[in-house]
């Protein structure tokens, strides 16, 4: 074969056209435009949010895929093709430095949201993520409304519980301390109520509670538990301050039902996803004994202990 | 060397100081980028810099100015040559450089402003995407009013891959980046990330790996002393890389909704790029065997040799992890970082230092400034890219795996911190490889000769 320069141009230019042809211009026509189940049309707030996102790079960390292998946040709902018919640009992305947020919508409440941008680490202390309160306030709102809109009518549902349930939730704050507890230990199961935390204290497991602690719970409940961590200012209702429990009867089953559950309307997330059974029972008993000093951790009822408990009072 | 004047290899030499400016500049936004990931608080709350901004700002230095500008300069010095023909212009081709490096200025500018079109490698907005279009048509025709002019009638294989590259960057950064769409340089839902990945796969393979692949085309053979191997194999593997390397860009959408007959094509032709690959490799291998010693002997093809050995790496890995039940746990994490650097600072990165350093001495009539810190550069470079591959796969597979097995993205943010902490000790040793690089380059084109080393 001998190769000139127009072999070589008009050669390539050939074969990028059939490619093109085949890899682009196919798939673009051939794709269906049909919206999905859960599609909506974005408003002119989540539209700016959108456009902010795209302008400082959000889609570097974060993806809007769910996979069919993956757990965690969204996980309720695989991609489907119908979900991205108004994206320009797609905001797929191809890391996820921090979490997948096709289905973000409503799983915080907004204020939850400021507090994140203005600082992750308030409200999340082992983010890596940058802050953005250099936005300002405007850009922030308008973020946080497309972040809400994520999961479209999925997400709207979303949405509309957190707000029905941050309105009962200020609603119990205001009230007073002993209404406020009472409120809130009546939104847990009753069998949940009665049920002490069965593994007895042991330092170990005060210690893993405290890491946990740090890890998760600090930036809103604060160092000592007064709910006054650096999260507080942007919050309302504001974090619990673990103090208030103290003889208003709270129980292991309490604290292991709210941490796993969160409380909806309020800034409490639920951690089931990322914690499990040990790490939920430690860091209730370690805020228990730590900050209202009333824990219930291995007191009757309760069943065969389990092999690993080595305490000579349970040996009966 | 004069900034617009007509000098034989000005246009060369302009885009290898440029290169290593943009050296310097690229890596570090890219320490800055690893720095934010170890320690988001550490540089405050500069908007300019913010991780969202500085990653695509440190993507397109990398790509465009760094590694696009050495291999164009070492494409204006190849094609001249190898023709026996002087540059059509030396003007127009100083002013295409011009235009190039108001583009990488531009679009790093306005990346740290927030104005980004936010698909990967074609952030940079339709203002920007036109002055590149523009320097990469300028370009194209300077090369090849000197190919028609040309001396000698027979093209070399270098040749080829030359305007092999130039006709497919331009037509893929034309339709990659949507330009007839300025306000999004985008289209609407699932095509725009087919369209996205087949531009951003393509813009590494079709533009860094053909210029890297004549540049080692040409020296390969010059250092060990010994002609090309195979004629033949240089024809397969440059029509099979122009065929195969183009229809694979949905592999970075193998989990999306992407259509299933797509994703086929993309896994087939991500194994099918074993063919050019080889060739290439192959033909090149049997040109050098034998004369290693030739060739590390000449700072230029030792780093060239590097390059290789990463491009071989690369397109082990790359075919690889285009299989879903690989990606299942490569996809999403620091293992496609791993791979990015190899295939762009290892891999195109190496070869376009080599490039400079067996080019420079040709063009300016002296040696290089240092030898010696040119070989200071290349461990650097060497230690730097292998200790980013191991650090960045590791994390990946933890990520990856914890991932697959239930974990939260935030579980595992402690667990990879160690490794973004090394990341950012290496990022050291790049940052510090440019600079070397810049000084070195700065002082050959003055003309001055390091005193410590006797020639």
């Amino acid at each position: 074969m001998k190769m000139t320069p127009t072999l070589i141009i008009i050669g390539g230019a050939a074969i990028f056209a059939v490619v093109l042809l085949i890899v682009v211009i196919l798939p673009w026509t051939t794709i269906s435009e049909e919206p999905s189940e859960i599609f909506r049309p974005r408003t002119e707030i989540e539209q700016r949010g959108r456009v902010l996102y795209v302008k400082n790079g959000c889609t570097y960390c974060h993806t809007q895929f769910v996979r069919n292998i993956d757990w965690g946040l969204g996980a309720e709902r695989i991609a489907r093709s119908g979900d991205y018919i108004e994206d320009q640009p797609h905001l797929l992305g191809t890391e996820r430095t921090g979490p997948d947020l096709s289905q973000e919508g409503g799983e915080h409440p907004d204020d939850w949201h400021l507090a994140h941008f203005v600082n992750p680490r308030y409200v999340r202390p082992e983010s890596i993520m940058p802050s953005w309160g250099f936005l300002g306030i405007d850009n922030i709102r308008a973020l946080i409304a497309y972040k809400q809109s994520l999961g479209f009518t999925m997400a709207d549902y979303r949405v509309a519980r957190q707000k029905h349930w941050k309105q009962k939730s200020i609603e119990a704050y205001e009230a007073g301390p002993d209404d406020n507890v009472k409120w809130l230990h009546e939104r847990v199961p009753e069998p949940w109520r009665q049920l002490p935390n069965p593994y007895p204290t042991t330092a170990a497991g005060l210690q893993r509670g405290q890491r946990i602690y740090q890890g998760f719970c600090i930036g809103c409940h604060g160092p000592i538990g007064d709910g006054m961590g650096p999260a507080q200012p942007y919050l309302y209702p504001p974090p619990l301050n673990f103090t208030v429990l103290r003889d208003r009867g709270v129980s292991g089953g309490i604290f292991y039902y709210q941490i796993m559950n969160g409380i909806t309307g309020t800034a409490m997330p639920y951690f089931k996803r990322e914690l499990e059974s040990e790490k939920i029972w430690d860091v209730g008993n370690y805020v228990a004994v730590t900050f209202i000093g009333q824990s219930d951790a291995g007191r009757p009822p309760r069943g065969i202990p389990a092999a690993y408990e080595t305490q000579p009072e349970v040996r009966e | 060397m004069k900034l617009f004047k007509d000098e034989p290899y000005g246009t060369t030499k302009l885009f290898f100081l440029s290169s290593a400016v943009w050296f310097v500049i690229g890596t570090l936004a890219g320490f800055i980028d690893a720095t934010h990931l170890a320690a988001p608080e550490l540089l405050g709350d500069i908007p300019w810099i913010v991780f969202g901004r500085i990653r695509p700002m440190h993507t397109n230095l990398v790509i465009f100015g760094f590694v696009g500008s050495a291999l164009l300069g070492t494409a204006h010095y190849l094609v001249p040559t190898l023709v026996h023909t002087p540059l059509y212009s030396e003007r127009l081709g100083k002013a295409s450089l011009w235009i190039w490096n108001v583009a990488v200025i531009a679009g790093t500018a306005t990346l740290s402003m927030a104005y980004s079109q936010g698909r990967e490698y074609a952030e940079w907005i339709w203002p920007v995407d036109m002055a590149v279009l523009t320097a990469l048509a300028m370009m194209f025709y300077n090369l090849l009013q000197t190919v028609v002019r040309r001396k000698e009638k027979i093209l070399y294989v270098s040749t080829w891959y030359v305007f092999g590259g130039l006709v497919f960057t331009f037509f893929i950064y034309f339709f990659g980046n949507a330009v007839w769409n300025p306000g999004t340089g985008a289209i609407t839902g699932m095509p725009d990330a087919i369209l996205a990945w087949f531009y951003g796969h393509g813009v590494v393979g079709l533009f860094l790996t053909p210029l890297a692949v004549a540049s080692a085309y040409y020296i390969i053979p010059i250092v060990s002393r010994s002609p090309l191997y195979s004629h033949t194999l240089s024809l397969v593997g440059f029509w099979t890389i122009l065929m195969i390397y183009t229809h694979i860009g949905t592999h970075h959408l193998l989990q999306t909704p992407a259509p299933t007959w797509l994703k086929v094509i993309a896994i087939s032709g991500s194994l099918g790029m074993l063919i050019p690959v080889a060739t290439v490799l192959v033909n090149l291998w049997l040109t050098m065997r034998g004369r290693l010693g030739y060739l590390h002997a000449d700072i230029g093809g030792k780093f060239i040799f590097a390059g290789l050995v990463w491009y071989l790496l690369t397109c082990i890995q790359g075919p690889l992890q285009s299989l879903p039940v690989v990606q299942r746990v490569t996809h999403l994490n620091n293992w496609v970082i791993a791979h990015a650097h190899l295939g762009v600072l290892g891999f195109s990165g190496t070869i376009a230092l080599g490039s400079m350093y067996f080019i420079l001495p040709r063009i300016t009539g002296h040696s290089l400034y240092s030898r010696r810190l040119a070989d200071v550069q290349y461990w650097l470079v060497l230690i730097g890219m292998a200790g980013f591959f191991t650090v960045l796969t590791a994390a990946g597979l933890i990520q990856g795996n914890g991932w697959l097995n239930g974990e939260v993205v935030y579980r595992l943010l402690p667990q990879i911190h160690v490794y973004m902490l090394l990341r950012v000790s290496i990022g050291i040793l790049i940052v510090g490889a440019a600079c070397i690089g810049l000084y070195n380059i700065v002082m050959t084109l003055r003309g001055e000769r390091s005193v410590t080393e006797t020639p």
